[in-house]
């Protein structure tokens, strides 16, 4: 695939990242020198300096054989243009455009195949943001994702070193294997698909799926805490912050948002109800004991400073809180902050990878989610009609090693399949893959023409 | 200061005095009363001297008005109102003496009710026509008073409902003003009619059904029977004069927006919402006094005492009981509801719900802050902050008002009434309610107040028409520099 993106910040830089992994040809463009540089030294693509909004610098880049285009800036306004352009130079032109402002995105029709032929809009913020509601919803899971719109969500969570399950072989949970089924563990740096053979040990982070109206049982049954936050702690006033504290507002949960700059707290407080919006440093003790942190039923560090959000966690871990979430950009630094101890870390570049995945994969790809380390993938996929999944039991299917089927959704019903389990067409499946499978994954799952 | 300005804008309100004078005039030649001469001759004197003004003013020029000539139109538009609606009054020789005539005819203007006639049914028709026609016109300057100039203006944190009008300019006053202003006047028309109606189909005659509807629409309170609403005796009238205070009690936009088809717009408002909230906990409070303790059913307790606080809330001051005589609890409750008052934006008076709730919301946020003193707090209304400014407006305006209440009060008293009817005389008035207690109980009148008192009250009623900084800011030595 040949992937123009324009805009070389942290969003248009991880994208393009992940897709020269994956072997596409990527052409970035953006204005400024030092990042031009900066990706030419590091990433095996095509890095162009100049605006994204020049008809002739898209021209330049090849648009006219080009797949898809990300306009990935932090301006939206740039971002439609050179949409609006991608689409006047190569009309059959897939458009990926990163939109911030709600209000484009709620003004119905603005967006659609006439107007500005948009494809996909990507809003790392508000994924973010419903990343950490979700979060909040399941207060003992490290990771959330939601398929089918939130019909089946996908829980991550830690197994912790005291938990009657390490040890235990996956097969002994056999009792349990109509609800729920676990798709990926992750162990270290290590990603695997597991076998009933396999064990738990402490610390994997495993990956289960249920349908969502069987979630508080088995959460229940695998002893994680699914209580509901009630008071919950919003350190950093941003955009994440302010998003977040306004989709909380007007609720019965006790809100606070704490906020250093004074003239951003006086906006937030002019625009938010019942949060209460405190002038303060996220890192000052006094100020978090006076207003009773060790209360807290959740903290979220998400200002816009990874060092500052390390900080915050930790002092609030410390202070009595039993989970943070933490807000970190820098990939390099998830690693070392689960060694002391942050285990819930959300983060804008898997929001916006997420968005654009399914795009890059072949086959009926409807939505595509990176587990932790990116190493893993939960694909939602429909089954087509003479592809060679369909009617047969799942056992005779020849599912790549490293893959598996973990729900099947038909109409109204979450179906967690077994070895019987027959797919029919137009099912749509959520099947856990390796990074390294997934080629092979993508063959199985497209028209088979013979 | 633009002097021609001012006076133009003032001839023409004498000269739509002099139209509204004819009203009374037919009516009285219909009725072959002896009010006819008086009635034509104070039209004609109006007439002339409206016609004199606004031909002396005459000018090619456009009209400006500026901050301070709107503030003295507003002020002098009403003395001026005061001083032409006690000409039939006085030349009818019902009420010789001018300090009386001009406090009947000023506490019609500024829809307070307050009157100071012993036998109100021995006049003709036409005056007493005429006394409902000033309320009904009072009303229809108090509406465009309260929604379009004084939050332009900016008195007592009116600012509030600035947004209102569509991007106030600040020279020129008329054009978006009027345009506002027939907007409502039709609203207020059309609610008067439809009282007119019910209350004609009710079984009160017409002329009654006129009167009394021309007196609930400007929240006034006149009656053209010595006993009121009580004179009937029928629940279903006493029902529809209620419901119709309570109307004129909300904001006349709220009304307009009604009828534009936003359903829900009462309980949408923020303001609305609360002023219904505290007169039906009012009216619970004030029934459960009264039952067993005055009436005997408790449907009579609910008729009495639910007219009552309606009548008093929205500052209209109609009766249908004594409730002088009535416990000790319901009339401080009644007294409560006199400072209270209605919606900003109504013809109602008192210090008005959005005052009330925002310095609730504002001391509220004191103590809050006590709690937690790193916050950023904002007093909010309908999700929206109120500026600091506002808020420190609407303290120094109310207190003020009280300070104003104190202070008359003691005069009043000094001139030897007691402390309940002095305080409660200088309530009625300021707030624009018309009985007060004691002395000037319901089934009393204020026709044996000195004369000094009776002056002091004419002030009162102007002070608080016209929410007090609009009258007093021509007492400040700087208003007149140029």
């Amino acid at each position: 695939m040949k992937i123009i993106i324009v805009g070389a910040g942290e969003v248009g830089f991880h994208i393009a990242k992940r897709l020269s992994e994956e072997s596409n040809e990527v052409v970035l463009i953006d204005k400024d020198e030092d990042k031009i540089n900066r990706i030419n030294e590091n990433l095996d693509v095509y890095a162009l300096l100049g605006s994204g909004t020049s008809p002739q610098m898209l021209k330049s880049s090849g648009i006219a054989q080009a797949d898809m285009l990300i306009a990935a800036t932090d301006s939206d306004e740039v971002n439609l243009i050179a949409s609006m352009l991608a689409c006047h130079l190569n009309p059959s032109i897939i458009k990926v455009v990163r939109l911030r402002n709600q209000e484009y995105i709620r003004e119905e029709g603005l967006l659609n195949k006439d107007l500005l032929g948009i494809d996909q809009i990507i809003n790392p913020e508000s994924f973010m943001v419903d990343t950490i509601k979700n979060l909040i919803m399941v207060p003992g899971a490290s990771d959330v994702i939601d398929f089918d719109d939130g019909r089946v969500k996908l829980i991550g969570i830690t197994i912790k070193p005291d938990s009657e399950f390490v040890g235990r072989r996956f097969n002994t949970f056999s009792e349990h294997h109509e609800k729920f089924l676990v798709g990926a563990i992750i162990r270290g740096d290590q990603v695997f698909i597991p076998h009933g053979e396999d064990t738990i040990q402490a610390n994997d982070l495993i990956y289960v799926v249920a349908r969502s109206d069987d979630l508080n049982g088995i959460l229940g049954r695998l002893h994680v805490e699914h209580r509901e936050c009630k008071r919950i702690f919003i350190i950093g006033g941003g955009q994440v912050g302010f998003t977040l504290a306004q989709s909380l507002d007007n609720t019965n949960l006790n809100v606070k948002i704490i906020e250093k700059d004074s003239r951003i707290c006086n906006s937030l407080a002019d625009r938010l109800q019942k949060v209460i919006v405190i002038n303060g440093d996220g890192t000052d003790k006094d100020l978090l004991l006076e207003e009773n942190i060790a209360d807290a039923d959740i903290v979220l560090a998400i200002t816009g400073d990874d060092e500052t959000n390390v900080l915050i966690s930790l002092l609030a871990k410390r202070l009595g809180v039993k989970k943070t979430i933490t807000r970190i950009n820098k990939l390099s630094y998830i690693p070392l902050v689960f060694a002391i101890g942050i285990d819930t870390v959300v983060s804008r570049r898997l929001s916006a990878i997420r968005a654009i995945l399914q795009y890059v994969r072949k086959g009926k790809i409807i939505s595509v989610a990176p587990l932790k380390g990116e190493h893993a993938e939960a694909i939602e996929a429909e089954a087509l009609a003479g592809s060679n999944i369909v009617n047969r039991p799942l056992c005779k299917v020849k599912f790549p090693k490293g893959s598996i089927v973990g729900a099947i959704v038909r109409g109204d019903d979450v179906i967690i399949p077994n070895g019987q389990s027959i797919i029919q067409e137009k099912d749509r499946l959520i099947i856990f893959a390796l990074q390294n499978v997934i080629p092979k994954l993508e063959r199985l799952l497209t028209m088979h023409l013979d | 200061m633009h002097p021609r300005s001012i006076l133009r804008f003032i001839s023409i309100i004498i000269l739509y005095l002099a139209i509204a004078l004819s009203v009374p005039t037919i009516v009285s030649v219909i009725y072959h009363e002896n009010s006819v001469f008086p009635l034509l001759y104070s039209m004609l004197i109006t007439l002339g001297v409206g016609l004199i003004l606004y031909f002396l003013t005459q000018t090619h020029k456009e009209l400006i008005l500026s901050h301070r000539d709107g503030i003295l139109v507003v002020t002098f538009g009403w003395i001026t109102a005061g001083l032409i609606g006690a000409l039939p009054f006085m030349l009818s020789g019902y009420i010789p003496d001018f300090t009386n005539a001009y406090f009947e005819s000023l506490s019609g203007f500024t829809t307070t009710g307050a009157s100071i006639l012993n036998n109100i049914e021995s006049l003709p028709k036409g005056i007493l026509l005429w006394r409902s026609i000033i309320q009904w016109l009072g009303g229809m300057g108090i509406i465009v008073l309260s929604i379009a100039i004084l939050p332009y203006l900016g008195v007592g944190g009116m600012q509030l409902y600035k947004a209102e009008i569509p991007s106030p300019v600040i020279e020129k006053l008329k054009p978006r003003i009027s345009d506002t202003a027939k907007t409502l006047w039709k609203v207020y028309l059309l609610i008067t009619v439809i009282e007119v109606i019910l209350l004609f189909v009710g079984g009160m005659p017409l002329f009654d059904s006129i009167c009394h509807a021309f007196c609930t629409m400007p929240t006034g309170g006149f009656s053209p029977k010595n006993l009121s609403i009580a004179h009937y005796g029928n629940p279903y009238l006493e029902c529809v004069i209620m419901v119709f205070m309570l109307l004129a009690g909300i904001n006349f936009s709220l009304h307009y927006r009604f009828l534009k088809g936003e359903s829900k717009i009462y309980v949408i408002d923020p303001e609305c919402r609360i002023f219904l909230l505290i007169v039906i906990s009012f009216i619970l409070i004030i029934v459960i006094d009264l039952y067993k303790e005055v009436y005997g059913s408790l449907l009579e307790s609910i008729r009495f005492g639910s007219f009552q606080v309606c009548s008093i809330i929205t500052t209209t001051g109609f009766v249908t009981a004594d409730f002088d005589k009535w416990p000790s609890l319901s009339r401080k409750i009644l007294l409560i509801c006199m400072i209270l008052g209605a919606m900003a934006g109504s013809t109602g008076g008192g210090i008005k719900t959005i005052r009330l709730i925002l310095i609730a919301k504002h001391s509220y946020k004191e103590i809050f802050q006590l709690i937690h003193p790193r916050a950023i707090l904002r007093v909010k209304l309908g999700g929206k902050s109120i500026p600091p400014e506002v808020l420190s407006s609407i303290w120094g305006f109310v207190f003020l008002y009280l300070g104003i209440l104190v202070l008359a009060s003691l005069i009043m008293a000094h001139l030897g009434m007691d402390m309940i009817s002095a305080f409660s005389s200088v309530c009625a008035c300021i707030f624009n309610i018309g009985p007060g207690l004691g002395t000037v109980g319901p089934t009393q009148n204020y026709l044996s107040i000195p004369l000094i008192g009776k002056w002091v009250l004419i002030f009162c009623m102007l002070l608080g028409r016209l929410e007090i900084y609009t009258v007093l800011v021509l007492l400040v030595p700087e208003f007149w520099k140029k």
